[in-house]
């Protein structure tokens, strides 16, 4: 009798076990080139896609380099989706499958913002790197993530017509969140009215033309003291633009934030959001963000 | 009937070396025309199903069997180009996939295939060895195409320059093997699959070079002003694409603009294809949209009405073979005047001794007939591949 009922709790294991392995191999695999596109996939989808972002945590995922073997992982995925704007350099250097490629940005690609010739820099062992092309952190504007969100919904239904009523509903929820901080935002930069403002690297350009923030750009790193030229650039600039603010990827250097206070300027951190936070998710770091900006008030 | 059936089986067997000629002669005229039916047919099968497994295909105006030949079994003659918006813009329609192909260059007098991975999923391309592109300047070998070049992944393949008599043309590439693809016995065995951008890379299009705005070298630049930097002709550009140099490799123009010289649309069904051709139709202006199964079908009409010709001289040379049969029959009728003679006088009727020449008969022509069958069975197996190793080699 012992034996009987081992045999059937076995039997009813490994039926229960490939079941799930069955669903799990049914899940959709997605790649995509930043945090910001992960956490609207994940969104989207419920947990009925497996969502890929492989880029270090410590990386910048504009300038950062897949090896082969993550190269061919992101060639097997189910879909693969880029931010565009010319975000993710390594792109323009790899095969991937054109079917599997999502660009959802596209539907505003009229709307990219070219940025004129600007020195190259670098920071990390990555080497230099330049933002010259097109500005690509196109989601700080919330209305332009809506439609990056609308995108990636729109080919998870093609993909998955059986769940498209969980991936509308999903996205709706998404979209409430983001239209909650894009008001926010708005307040934010109808109060501020031509406040100058310095943000430390060129990445801002999409929130400030949304939320009319007048900012100018300097191309400093938080965790690198600047340099004599970089001071004396961000002085010619207070010159015509007083700023007393300067905008951050990432809380800078106790040294960084008191030589600026010494010329008036204090710190806020803006996150883009494009790699993953070390607490909270994506739009925990947005909340976070729009509280930052609410001190220029 | 058994016993003229026995003396004719034991008449056989004394003269098995007549019997045999004989046999080898009725079986070679009727196996003939059937072989050559059976592999006409499997060719054409092979042909056509390798136009019929590819729904549309757009190029530019001009002949569609020239676009043909170069799209499905990558031939040397290059039909006029048309530009990647082309492929866009049938992306965009909705109505198809779209997998550009630019088949222009060659390695080592091997085809050089530029184009998507999709193209692999679509022709269902598997590696016997290495794995896909996935950076720049790699290639992928066919399996014929390997062997014969005797490469294997890690192996470099260097392109051919496209004009020898044009020093500042086009550099030869040296690329990386990445992976040797599956046999499949067709036009894929023998081409080497390169990224559209490595085939643009090649034409030209995009090269890499040293930064000449930050590095120290003076003797390159031929003008330096506040925005720009113009080098001369001394700047040397890579000629191989490795980890090291990647980065600097980029692209003049806008890619839309680049050459193709061929996009296999994908429609999503027959409504899509039928709205897909109506709008090149409509809108032809230098692009045409064909279905390679009419435009090979048509062809290989005309090449196989050669087939009418072969079958007159079979049917000539069948009738002067069953004549030559006929004369060896009487000729051995007269020869074996005596033998008949004794059997007569032995007793026999002269209705005995004809079914003694029929069951002769009947015994060769039984075991022409098996052989004949044998031999067809045999042709018919091994049909696909007779047929494909004489397309591939």
């Amino acid at each position: 009798m012992k034996q009987s009922i081992k045999l059937v709790v076995l039997i009813a294991l490994s039926t229960g076990l490939q079941s799930v392995r069955g669903a799990d191999d049914d899940l959709l695999e997605v790649y995509v080139v930043n945090y910001t596109l992960q956490y609207f996939a994940s969104r989207i989808t419920g947990g009925h896609a497996r969502v890929e972002f492989p880029a270090p945590r410590d990386s910048d995922p504009v300038f950062w380099k897949p090896s082969i073997a993550t190269i061919n992982d992101y060639q097997k995925a189910d879909l693969i989706l880029l931010n565009g704007a010319g975000y993710a350099k390594w792109l323009s250097g790899a095969t991937l499958p054109r079917a599997k490629l999502v660009n959802t940005s596209s539907a505003f690609s009229d709307r990219y913002i070219k940025i004129g010739g600007e020195a190259t820099h670098s920071h990390g062992p990555s080497g230099s790197h330049s933002h010259t092309g097109t500005a690509f952190t196109t989601w700080l504007d919330f209305q332009q993530a809506i439609l990056q969100a609308r995108a990636i919904a729109e080919e998870l239904v093609s993909k998955r017509a059986g769940l498209k009523d969980t991936f509308e509903h999903q996205l709706d929820l998404l979209e409430r969140e983001l239209l909650a901080i894009d008001s926010e935002l708005m307040e934010i930069g109808e109060k501020t009215p031509g406040i100058p403002l310095v943000a430390s690297h060129p990445v801002y350009q999409y929130l400030a033309r949304r939320y009319g923030l007048n900012l100018r750009s300097v191309q400093w790193e938080p965790r690198e003291a600047p340099t004599d030229e970089q001071w004396a650039e961000l002085v010619g600039i207070l010159d015509a633009h007083p700023a007393r603010w300067m905008i951050w990827e990432s809380e800078p250097t106790k040294e960084t934030q008191e030589r600026l206070a010494m010329l008036g300027i204090e710190s806020l951190v803006f996150n883009p959001g494009a790699n993953v936070p070390e607490s909270g998710d994506w739009l925990d770091l947005m909340r976070e963000n729009v509280d930052n900006l609410k001190q220029i008030l | 009937m058994s016993d003229s059936l026995y003396l004719a089986w034991r008449y056989i067997g004394f003269n098995r070396w007549k019997t045999l000629t004989l046999m080898a002669c009725i079986t070679l005229i009727t196996v003939l025309p059937l072989t050559l039916q059976v592999l006409l047919t499997e060719t054409e099968r092979q042909m056509l199903a390798r136009a019929a497994s590819t729904p549309l295909v757009v190029g530019a105006g001009g002949s569609a069997l020239d676009l043909m030949m170069s799209t499905l079994y990558f031939g040397r003659d290059v039909p006029e180009l048309i530009n990647m918006s082309d492929s866009e813009e049938i992306w965009e329609t909705g109505l198809a996939d779209a997998i550009p192909l630019y088949v222009r260059f060659r390695a080592r007098d091997y085809p050089i295939v530029g184009t998507t991975l999709d193209y692999f999923d679509f022709r269902g391309l598997g590696f016997a060895a290495g794995r896909p592109l996935a950076v720049l300047g790699e290639c992928v070998l066919g399996a014929e195409a390997a062997r014969r070049l005797e490469l294997e992944p890690g192996d470099s393949l260097v392109s051919s320059p496209d004009n020898l008599f044009d020093l500042a043309g086009v550099y030869p590439l040296k690329m990386s093997v990445a992976g040797v693809l599956k046999r499949t016995y067709s036009a894929d065995d023998l081409a080497v699959f390169v990224d559209l951008k490595t085939a643009w890379i090649i034409e030209g299009l995009g090269h890499g070079h040293g930064d000449v705005a930050r590095d120290g070298d003076t003797s390159v630049v031929l003008e330096r002003s506040e925005d720009n930097v113009v080098a001369n002709a001394s700047l040397v550009q890579y000629t191989e694409i490795t980890k090291a140099n990647i980065d600097s490799f980029h692209f003049h123009g806008e890619p839309e603009n680049y050459p193709i010289s061929a996009v296999i649309a994908l429609p999503h069904d027959a409504k899509s294809s039928a709205i897909l051709r109506g709008r090149f139709l409509e809108s032809l202006v230098t692009a045409q949209i064909v279905v390679p199964f009419e435009v090979i079908g048509a062809l290989m009409q005309n090449i196989f009405r050669i087939k009418n010709v072969l079958d007159a001289v079979i049917v000539v040379v069948g009738l002067a073979t069953v004549l030559a049969i006929a004369l060896v029959f009487a000729l051995s009728l007269r020869l074996r005047q005596r033998e008949i003679q004794t059997i007569f006088k032995l007793g026999c009727q002269r209705a005995t001794i004809a079914h003694l020449l029929a069951a002769e008969i009947i015994l060769i022509l039984f075991a022409s007939g098996v052989l004949c069958v044998g031999i067809l069975l045999i042709v018919d197996h091994y049909s696909a591949d007779l047929v494909r190793l004489v397309f591939v080699n």
